[in-house]
Order: C-alpha cells, then structure tokens, then sequence
C-alpha cells in the first residue's frame, strides 16, 4: 500500500480535489434552500433574518399549486406509460437473436443523445405545425414520454442482461406457464430495474423545461411556472418550493431503496436460498 | 395457399428455443415503443428537417414550398455563423474542462475509497439533479453577480477592492455554470469505466520500466478510451441545445445557438427554427456516427446505482 511521502502527497491532493468538487456541486443548493428561508422579497446575500413565510404561502398560492398538481399529473402518466412501454420493449432488445435489435437499440438511444431542444422543435411542427392539433397536456406528455421511456428500456435491458435465463427453464421444466414465469419469477427480480425506471422517469417529467416550452398549450407545469416567476423576479417561494421538491425526492428514493431492501429479504427468508439476492445487484458484472 | 399457414405456425413452434429470435411472436413487446418513437420522434424530426425547406404565409402558416430561403437567409448573416462558431467552441471549452475536473475526481474514488462510500459520493453527484434544474441555474446569480459570493470572496482575499462584473451575464458565466450542469455527467461515465480498469495493470507496467505518466498514458487511457469519448460526448452535445442556461446566467452576451431556435420560436417562424435544430441536428449526428462504437450509454444510468 502506498505510503512513500510522494504517493501520500497525490492523495492528500486528490482528496482535497474530490471536496472542492463536492463543494461546487452543493453550493447553489445551499444557497436555494437558505433563499427559501429569506425574510426580504429581493433574493440575494447577505441574508438577513429568516422566516418560513414563503412555505406557508404556497398552498394559497392557487396558480402554484395548480403548477403543481399538472405536474405530478404528467409525470405519473408519463412514468405509468413510459414504464410499461418501456419494460416490454427490453425483452426482445436483449433477447431476441435477429439483425433488427441493433436499429431498434440506435431508435431507442437517440432520443437520450439529443438535445431536448430538437425534440422539442420537431413535436411542435409535426403536432402543431402540420397535424394542427391544439396545445395541450397531451402533447406534453407525448414529449416527456419521448424523454423517459429510452431510459427505461436502458435500465430494464442491463437487468435483463444479467438474467440468468436458467430460472426461466426451471419453472418452465416445473410446469410454470410462460405468463406465470414471467409473473412469479421474471418481473420480481428485474422489478428494482422496473422501480429505478419509473422514478427516473418522474423526475425527469417533473423537471422538464425546454421540450414542455415547445408542447404546452396554456397550462403551467412546475418549471414553466419557475420560468415565469423568474423571469419576473419573484423568487423566495420558488426557491421553497425547490427546496420541498428535493426533500420530496430523496424522500421517494429513500422509500424506494428501503422497500427494494425489505422485499429481497423477505424473498430471501421464503426461498431459503441466495437466488433471489445473486442478481440484484451488479449486472454489469456478466 | 391456406394450407401453408398452419405449416408456418408449425414450423415456428418447433424451432428450438436457442433461437427464440426468429420468431416474430417474440418481437411484439418492442411494437408500442417503436410506435411511440416512429410517431413522437422520428416522424417530428423528418418534418421539422422538411419544414426547414419550407416556408410560412404572413399569418405565420406553415406552407410546403419547398426552398432554400431559410439556409440562404441564415448563412448570410454573419452574427449567425459567429454564434455556431462560438457554440461550438464553447462546448469544447466546457467538455475539456469538465473532463479536466471529473477524471481526477473519478479516479480518486476508484483507487482511494472504500465501496461503501464510493457509492455514497456517487448518490452525491446525482442528488443535485433532484431538485429544480432551473432553479439551480438561477441560484447561481447570486454566486456570480457584482454582490455576489464570488466577489465577496475575492474581494476577502484582497484580490479586488471594487465589485467586478465579469462572472455574470457573460460567457464567463455561462461556461461556469454549464460545466457546473454538465460534469456529473463526465464523472459518472468515467468512473463506470475507471471501476472496470485492473490497477494492478499499472504496477505491472511500473515493475516492467514505465514511468508513472507512461503507465498512464499507455496502459490506462487505452483502456477507458470508450467512457472518455463517452464522458465527451454526454457534455458536448447537450450544450449544443443549451437554452436555460445562457438566458438566465448569460444575458444578451451570453447567448448560444439554442438560444436562436427559442427566439425564432417565439417569433412564430417555425422554417428558420427548423433550419437552426438541423445544423445542430447534423452536428449531434455526426458526432454520434463518428463515434457509435464507442459510446456506452448505459453508463449513465449504471453509475448512479
């Protein structure tokens, strides 16, 4: 192990890289959430007394709460569809032996690589410019799920990948109907992967500005609304209402990791065996 | 001719399941998906690269008449070409700027932390994107602004006696801030492929007579060449779109290429918006072409686990 004065010297020095790497990450959240807590309208150091005033005021704040609410709106349709679509589509990504994968793998991670402005600029032309449709939450959501489902199908085919197809076999060999090898053995264990795409997907949604600006008729989703409010000038309560929407996330991902740890445990206690614990967890590994 | 379908479903049924491929059966579950993609992103994108051949009536229609107007128009000024250029140039500053920053980064966490918190300081380089991306950006205003906490700083350190004004409303200011967006990125995709890398590869190469710098060069750098083309691509491309940042930490100085396709948006000519995503679009094509074999996508999503 290294111990020469050289090699502690790189350490020492990497180690204070890695902070002040963290630090620049974590800075203007710090200062969102301290805004948040601003007594004075104009946001800004140095801060002078604090207040909760700007918590308080949300839930009458109609137009923000409305925000809100098409939102979560969105982003559940967005996560419900995205997420079915998404799952079924990983199966024969992974599975199926035949040329056509590696076009449909190139569909799949383009949507990833563009910039959502693109996406953004063909959806309004084609939908709005060509088709004449009107405007809506529909479109938006048409938008996000261009957006988020690839992830899905990303995340479900690196679990599927190292799906060790051998336990399929065996419940097949048990008499197991394909429906109910897909049931009782395939979607438990790819179902962190499923769980993972879905949460991806919400926060996606829920933070998408640019590909909403382009689709959204005149209706406010949360970021729209930040925009204008922005744009304006009126700050504190959105730097509340983004302070509250990252303790709302980690509180969801916090659940999520909890649930996913308690259900490999109680699956672990039924089986008596390791099965269901050997791969969970690195599929990146096979 | 009837009789040769049951013939078909029966020679489909037999086919060993080694090649569960062949048979279409298994190939539905992909057909809503590339609905969704056929429909919301393919044919959008074939007619905006049309639309931006066509052009609009007064009252801002879309008219299919095909011309060259739109590029012609847009090719002759030059503040345009200028503001490509300085896209271009600015996403390239940003990309090596964020690789200079995450690789170190990336390879600290690798060689000098235990598994326990590398994963821990992974889930901290994501859990910013859990809050407001909007909101992050504009957060940082008050870090750059003439009363800012840069200036404060500096001013602290001796550095300045009046406030400067050059960190905000500048390009200054939006380098700083796109690679404050964009370098989770690069550390996530470089550290999926430094974790992969056997270190004792380096000793090895150190006890056959290379120098540490030559063991670097040539034993580790060949090796994660993907995921530093990777880490690359995933902050180069997404600036090349970038509208949010420029508008809110840039000004009218700051201003990208993005920032044209959301005025001409906003100003109803849709041809020249579509013009202006195409030449972004070829860029990000190409680049995506030049460089397919080495992308790994996944690494995205498999670092932040």
């Amino acid at each position: 192990m290294p111990v020469s004065p050289r090699a502690r010297l790189i350490r020492a020095t990497l180690r204070l890289w890695a902070a002040l790497v963290l630090a620049f990450l974590y800075l203007p959240i710090v200062l969102l959430i301290l805004f948040s807590f601003e007594d004075s309208d104009s946001v800004g150091l140095p801060v002078r007394s604090l207040t909760t005033k700007w918590y308080e005021g949300i839930p009458g704040n109609d137009q923000l709460v409305g925000a809100i609410f098409t939102s979560v709106l969105v982003a559940a349709i967005v996560a419900c569809v995205g997420t079915l679509v998404g799952t079924m589509a990983a199966f024969p990504l992974v599975r199926a032996r035949v040329r056509w994968p590696n076009a449909a793998r190139v569909l799949v991670t383009m949507p990833i690589m563009f910039p959502g402005v693109l996406i953004g600029v063909g959806l309004l032309i084609f939908l709005a410019g060509v088709l004449h449709l009107q405007l809506s939450l529909l479109t938006v959501i048409a938008g996000h799920l261009v957006l988020t489902m690839p992830f899905v199908v990303l995340i479900v085919s690196a679990r599927l990948q190292g799906f060790d197809r051998r336990l399929e076999w065996a419940a097949a060999d048990l008499g197991a109907s394909p429906a109910r090898t897909l049931w009782s053995v395939v979607l438990p264990l790819i179902a962190p992967a499923i769980v993972a795409g879905a949460l991806l997907s919400v926060t996606l949604s829920i933070d998408e500005f640019v590909v909403t600006f382009f689709t959204i008729g005149p209706q406010l989703t949360l970021p729209i609304y930040f925009y204008t409010q922005i744009k304006i000038g009126v700050t504190p309560e959105v730097n509340a209402v983004a302070t509250l929407l990252l303790l709302a996330t980690i509180l969801a991902f916090s659940l999520a990791a909890l649930l996913a740890s308690a259900i490999g445990r109680i699956r672990r206690a039924r089986l008596g065996s390791p099965v269901a614990d050997s791969h969970s967890y690195s599929w990146r590994d096979s | 001719m009837t009789s040769t379908v049951p013939a078909a479903t029966e020679v489909a049924d037999t086919l060993p399941p080694a090649e569960p491929g062949l048979s279409p059966r298994r190939l539905w579950p992909f057909v809503p998906a590339a609905i969704v993609l056929g429909a919301l992103f393919l044919a959008p994108l074939s007619i905006a690269v049309a639309a931006s051949l066509w052009r609009t009536s007064p009252s801002l229609q879309l008219i299919p008449d095909w011309t060259l107007d739109n590029f012609r128009y847009l090719l002759g000024q030059a503040g345009y070409i200028a503001l490509f250029g300085k896209t271009l140039l600015m996403a390239v500053v940003v990309t090596a700027a964020g690789i200079t920053v995450a690789f170190p980064f990336a390879y600290f966490l690798v060689r000098y932390v235990s598994r326990r918190w590398q994963r821990i300081v992974l889930l901290a380089v994501v859990v910013p994107f859990w809050t407001s991306y909007l909101v992050r950006v504009y957060a940082w205003q008050a870090i750059l602004g003439s009363q800012g906490l840069l200036n404060g700083l500096l001013k602290e350190l001796g550095l300045i006696s009046q406030p400067v004004d050059v960190f905000l409303y500048n390009d200054v200011g939006v380098f700083i801030v796109l690679l404050y967006v964009y370098f989770p990125f690069a550390a996530l995709t470089l550290y999926s492929s430094l974790e992969r890398f056997d270190f004792t590869q380096l000793t090895a190469a150190q006890d056959l007579g290379a120098r540490p710098d030559q063991a670097l060069r040539r034993v580790l750098l060949p090796q994660i060449r993907p995921g530093l083309i990777t880490a690359c691509i995933f902050v180069f491309i997404p600036i090349l779109g970038e509208y949010l940042t420029p508008d809110l930490v840039g000004g009218t100085k700051g201003i990208l290429i993005g920032s044209d396709i959301i005025s001409f948006y906003l100003g109803g000519s849709f041809p020249l918006m579509a013009a202006t995503a195409l030449l972004v679009a070829v860029v990000v094509l190409a680049l995506l072409i030049v460089f397919r074999r080495y992308l790994q996508v996944e690494d995205l999503v498999a670092g932040g686990r």
